[in-house]
């Protein structure tokens, strides 16, 4: 069958693995992003990401492991910033978000000659998963996933409303800083496919048709891990067929079935 | 740890508040204010609009700083949270968080059976068919039900709640008094409820605490609620309006 024939290119075989781990890892925390109003979040750490990433390149490390511990050291500094000041937390993100940006280009500056590795972390490539990407991927996401599920009711009643979450008590403080640890590597493993510019999307656009649709908590859930995986496989296929940048297609089909999702609401 | 709790039961007051104070800013919300709760009991926090029921209330629960010094069941009140329910004054959340009631209430802390859905709900006076509804659709009266339903499933301990006859109509209000009563006598709960409605609060529970800022006035309804305290409490010009409901 000549639409399936992608799937005999073993580099599109780990791409599509890993978009269907990501989209079920990224729509999940994405329920719960959405739920609290953290959107700029996900934006943030994944434009931060790029000193890690610069960071690795110049030092010679893998630049996808090296980002994930930037960003995570990131997250945790975040967190303590809105604990320990009156700071609302965009604004604190907004300033880490630009600083690290910053503080990324200007260490790419240092390096020498094209750097393709550089582009497909901006725009996505399903040309850049490696074996071991996937493996970094996997675990990553079957570890916050049993965090996830051990954790539904306790971050659901956090999400919900955060004075009877403490009142019941729940750990708020340790689940949220957990909740932004699990973010930050989500964040930049999507990265891979999405890009930095873009991987945002896929925490919000899922959840957002969703939310049309859901009539309980469970269903909410549901259907935004099905329409992640509908976006992304049929975003990777497209950009495979019409040699177009991944990111921008899973994005665009993403944003395409928000629309329809939205006149078939009402 | 609930039966840790039940076995201490003679050792210490459910509550303890010692010399506690309250300030935001410059603002002196509550000074110095001291009391006892024993196991048990159904105590009722009384005052006029501003006089620090609210905040007294979310210091006990641990929510605010404060001066001085609370304990429940001789512990801090952040040790034993899981054995506390807790009805607030208003439940802030986004109506269009997309969550059935049946799930709101299965985030109690323990697993509850379908047939208690059931018997909480006609408790609560609700219909089990509100189980599918999303919490965001119910209106006041409902939610607040659906609130004391999600607060008391799994019997806790010390149940705290602040004006949680809002929104209630009066045949409602006596089937609440009602559960609240059924949740000490079977179940051996403290409840401390902030109310406005002394006359009835007077008929229910078995101390009163009447702040103003301060603690004006502690104990049985009777004994507490003199004339003059209550004129202390809420100027005399109020006070004689409360005096007459409690006569009635």
């Amino acid at each position: 069958m000549e639409l399936l024939e992608f799937l005999q290119y073993p580099f599109m075989q780990r791409a599509l693995v890993a978009g269907i781990l990501l989209g079920v890892l990224l729509a999940t925390l994405g329920v719960f992003v959405t739920l609290r109003r953290m959107a700029f979040f996900g934006e943030g750490i994944a434009h931060a990401s790029l000193a890690g990433i610069a960071i690795g390149i110049l030092t010679g490390f893998s630049p996808l492991p090296v980002a994930m511990i930037w960003a995570v050291i990131l997250a945790l500094l975040i967190f303590t910033l809105e604990q320990k000041t009156k700071l609302p937390i965009d604004t604190v993100i907004g300033i880490f978000f630009t600083s690290a940006m910053a503080l990324g280009v200007v260490l790419m500056n240092f390096t020498s000659g094209y750097q393709p590795e550089l582009l497909s972390f901006l725009f996505g490539s399903i040309l850049s998963v490696s074996i071991s990407d996937l493996w970094t991927i996997a675990i990553s996401t079957i570890v916050i996933l049993i965090w996830l599920i051990s954790s539904r009711r306790q971050l659901t009643f956090l999400s919900l409303s955060e004075e009877q979450a403490i009142v019941s008590g729940i750990p708020v403080r340790l689940q949220t800083a957990i909740l932004y640890v699990a973010l930050s590597v989500a964040t930049v493993l999507g990265v891979k496919i999405l890009g930095i510019i873009l991987v945002s999307a896929l925490l919000i656009i899922p959840p957002a048709i969703s939310r049309l649709h859901a009539k309980s908590f469970r269903s909410h859930m549901i259907l935004a891990v099905l329409f992640s995986e509908i976006i992304i496989i049929l975003g990777l296929a497209l950009s495979f067929f019409y040699d177009l940048p991944s990111g921008a297609v899973i994005v665009l089909v993403g944003a395409f079935l928000f629309l329809l999702s939205l006149l078939f609401s009402h | 740890m609930r039966e840790q709790l039940q076995k201490t039961n003679n050792q210490h007051p459910m509550i303890q508040v010692k010399n506690l104070s309250v300030v935001y800013g410059h603002q002196t919300i509550l000074s110095h204010v001291s009391f006892d709760v024993k196991h048990g009991e159904i105590a009722a926090v009384i005052g006029p609009n501003g006089s620090g029921k609210t905040t007294l209330i979310r210091a006990i629960l641990g929510l605010i700083p404060f001066d001085g010094e609370i304990l429940i069941d001789g512990q801090l009140p952040s040790h034993v949270r899981s054995h506390v329910g807790y009805v607030p004054q208003r439940f802030r959340f986004d109506p269009d968080f997309p969550i059935t009631v049946r799930e709101y209430l299965d985030l109690s802390k323990t697993h509850v059976h379908k047939y208690e859905y059931a018997h909480k709900l006609k408790e609560v006076g609700l219909e089990t068919s509100i189980l599918h509804k999303p919490l965001g659709s119910l209106s006041g009266g409902q939610l607040q039900r659906v609130l004391i339903a999600q607060a008391t499933i799994d019997h806790p301990t010390l149940l705290i709640l602040d004006e949680p006859s809002t929104g209630i109509d009066i045949v409602g209000e006596e089937q609440f008094y009602e559960l609240l009563k059924s949740q000490r006598d079977q179940h051996g709960t403290t409840v401390i409820l902030v109310s406005h409605d002394i006359a009835v609060v007077s008929n229910v529970v078995d101390q009163v605490i009447c702040v103003n800022k301060r603690l004006v006035c502690f104990g049985p309804p009777r004994q507490a609620l003199t004339q003059e305290k209550l004129s202390e409490l809420y100027g005399k010009k109020d006070a004689s309006l409360y005096s007459h409901h409690h006569h009635n």
